[in-house]
């Protein structure tokens, strides 16, 4: 009986594991304003925010699948860590940079790494919620 | 488009960044910031500095 109610504990614990990662992939930080680290999900948020904003500015390169261009694929895996901010960009703003721009190299950049911290970011928050933030704080 | 400026603020993002993911009180967090910071302008600018004698590219014209 015990080992039901644990196992079933650990399912709940993976489950909402996976639920925060989620989460904290569509808006960033918001992983870790849902396990109460508040100051941190902020920062996390805005560094991204603010990342992403001046990739747009520079007129980056917003990647996307291009057929016969294997390389695309990492670019947008990468660009896609970036959550909500990637998906209004390319969905509702139709965002896609423009080449002949000046910054357009710097700004590709920018867009590439706002992507990947998030990815870092969720990774974070799902270690966080898998090993209950309180206890590993009080290991660090 | 100032390319110094450009390379300062993805250094802070940057260190920004990881010294929030990788610490968690604030002074270690400070410390880091500034070690990553200083550390990544310092070295872009003396790989800029050691690069000086090579030839910039073709002409533009």
């Amino acid at each position: 009986m015990s080992e039901q109610a644990d196992s079933g504990a650990a399912a709940s614990g993976s489950g909402r594991a996976l639920g925060l990662a989620a989460l904290s992939w569509l808006v960033p930080g918001a992983g870790h304003f849902a396990v109460g680290k508040l100051r941190k999900g902020l920062v996390f948020l805005l560094v991204i925010l603010v990342t992403v904003l001046i990739g747009c500015e520079l007129q980056g390169n917003l990647y996307r699948v291009i057929a016969g261009q294997p390389l695309t694929l990492l670019g947008t895996v990468a660009s896609l860590g970036a959550g909500l901010p990637y998906l209004a960009l390319r969905f509702v703003f139709h965002y896609q940079g423009d080449v002949m721009a000046r910054g357009y190299e710097y700004g590709t950049a920018f867009l590439v790494t706002a992507g990947l911290m998030n990815w870092l970011v969720v990774l974070d928050a799902w270690d966080r919620a898998r090993t209950h933030g309180a206890e590993r704080e009080e290991g660090e | 488009m100032i390319h110094f400026l450009l390379m300062l603020a993805y250094a802070f993002l940057i260190s920004v960044f990881f010294a929030t993911l990788w610490r968690h009180d604030f002074a270690s967090q400070l410390r880091l910031f500034l070690q990553m910071f200083f550390g990544l302008v310092v070295g872009a600018l003396l790989l800029a500095w050691l690069m000086y004698p090579f030839p910039a590219g073709p002409p533009t014209s």
